[in-house]
């Protein structure tokens, strides 16, 4: 999932202070897991706008706020809503805030977090980024660590001579994505397979930006 | 005899290391390199080591051929993408240079521009690849080049990682890759080295054990401590405790000076590699206790 994080309601308030009413946005996908963007989130940044005199003209929790024409449907209910307030704030990931810009054009948009990463939960409230998304994936290589990701040089082969009793020297807490690598491909008696292998350096043209992926057929107008 | 015809010949090599200015005097650099000339066989120069801005290796190998002195050009891929890194490697061969060093470089938080932004864009065993094609006459997207190169191409190995079958593995894909080379991390324990060296002897390339003097018992416990990849044994911080405050640096340049000795001697690696920090000026001392000058 994409992990957020709330921003310091200062920073959020110096972007809104200047207007008066607004309809908050939230989703119930990765922002609600996060506990950024959920009903209870929502339901805290109304009173507190209301408690600085502000107005909320109404709050919805998206089913998944990056899908751009879902959430339009599911939001023309709230027409009055919106057309209402000066200004949306949405509680979700960047892509989220992107899909309110999306749809309307002439309201300001802001966003109430940052977005962090994209990684796993792997505890109550912890999340580790697993995935960064550099379009070619090696996890089929690489017994299903990302070596990209978890590994703050992204090395291919093998550990660095940072790596110290099994740990990262740049994040002492981090275990050394090398060397869960090789534990992991030992066990699945893979390890003639990992050491056989030299990947091409990575092919960075896949992760220009922006990028778009098109599962369909492409349109051929007819002029 | 150049460097690479040494150690191809089989005659043990010793090697320091001289690192480039933070500025534009080179005074000490030059200093160092005059102090050193004719005493190693070649000289590293150091690629903005351990993060740290300084100027570049390709000036400090090119001022080191100026006086004499044959260098061996560290190159880190923090820096620069794939593009940057060949066009210097081209550049490099053009001035002369024809050793080779590949690194994947220290991590930017350990050095003083902790905001920068860290490429790695290819790694050491992706430079390794892209140093032999380049002696291939091709580039890394396989384009011809008009004008090989001939790089001697070395690469580096921590005997003493722990866990250390990693380690070997990385070591294995570097000699795949066109290693002929490698320099260790510092090496302390002389048996640990010699059971590193079973392994490493099954492959054709050159092994140079990497040394660091001990300057005293604090700095060994320092280096046991912090610095991933080295062991100081415990019967060498005894015995620069035992050397007093005084005498701890002299006792230090002797463990050095005996490691080269038996390491020459019983012909356990291929030459050394004396790595002083600080103290360039103290290596020809060593050399010659180690009875090499």
């Amino acid at each position: 999932m994409i992990i957020t994080k709330k921003k310091d309601f200062q920073e959020l308030y110096e972007n809104i202070k200047g207007y008066r009413s607004f309809f908050l946005l939230g989703c119930s996908e990765c922002a609600t897991l996060c506990g950024t963007g959920g009903e209870p989130e929502l339901k805290k940044l109304k009173e507190t706008l209301e408690g600085l005199g502000k107005e909320v003209t109404a709050t919805f929790v998206a089913k998944t706020g990056c899908q751009v024409l879902g959430t339009k449907v599911e939001l023309k209910p709230f027409k009055e809503a919106i057309d209402k307030a000066e200004c949306i704030i949405v509680l979700s990931c960047g892509a989220g805030t992107q899909t309110a810009v999306e749809l309307y054009e002439d309201k300001p948009v802001y966003p109430a977090n940052d977005s962090l990463f994209l990684g796993n939960m792997t505890r109550l409230k912890v999340f580790d980024e697993r995935c960064s998304l550099c379009g070619k994936c090696i996890l089929d290589k690489t017994g299903g660590i990302c070596p990209i990701t978890t590994c703050p040089k992204g090395l291919l082969h093998g550990p660095c001579g940072g790596m110290k009793n099994g740990h990262c020297e740049v994040s002492p807490e981090l275990s050394c994505a090398w060397v869960r690598i090789y534990e992991r491909m030992k066990r699945l008696n893979k390890l003639d397979e990992l050491r056989e292998f030299i990947i091409e350096p990575k092919e960075w043209s896949k992760a220009q930006k922006p990028r778009r992926h098109q599962d369909r057929p492409v349109e051929h107008k007819i002029s | 005899m150049t460097f690479r015809e040494k150690l191809e010949s089989g005659k043990f090599v010793v090697t320091a290391e001289v690192g480039p200015p933070k500025g534009t005097d080179i005074t000490e650099m030059v200093h160092h390199l005059e102090l050193l000339k004719g005493k190693v066989d070649a000289i590293n120069i150091t690629d903005n080591q351990s993060a740290v801005m300084r100027m570049n290796s390709l000036s400090g190998c090119v001022i080191c051929l100026q006086h004499g002195v044959e260098p061996i050009l560290q190159v880190t891929c923090r820096d620069r993408n794939r593009i940057g890194l060949q066009s210097d490697i081209l550049g490099a061969y053009v001035l002369g240079v024809r050793n080779i060093l590949c690194m994947t470089g220290d991590y930017v938080s350990a050095g003083d521009h902790k905001d920068a932004k860290p490429v790695y864009d290819i790694e050491s065993v992706g430079l390794i690849r892209t140093v032999a094609g380049l002696n291939n006459g091709k580039d890394l997207s396989g384009n011809d080049l008009k004008g090989k190169t001939d790089f001697y191409i070395g690469a580096v190995v921590t005997p003493e990682a722990n866990p250390l079958e990693p380690q070997l593995m990385k070591f294995e894909k570097k000699i795949r890759s066109g290693a002929k080379f490698f320099q260790t991390q510092a090496v302390y324990d002389m048996e640990r080295l010699k059971e590193f060296m079973k392994f490493a002897r099954q492959y054709p390339v050159k092994i140079i054990a990497g040394l660091v003097v001990l300057k005293s018992a604090g700095m060994a416990h320092f280096l046991n401590t912090n610095v991933p990849g080295i062991r100081v044994p415990q019967e060498l911080i005894d015995e620069l405790k035992a050397a007093g405050k005084e005498k701890a640096l002299d006792t230090g340049l002797n463990i050095t000076a005996r490691h080269i000795r038996q390491i020459y001697e019983e012909k356990i690696c291929d030459g050394v590699h004396v790595m002083a920090i600080g103290m360039e000026d103290k290596v020809p001392v060593i050399l010659e206790r180690a009875g090499l000058l």
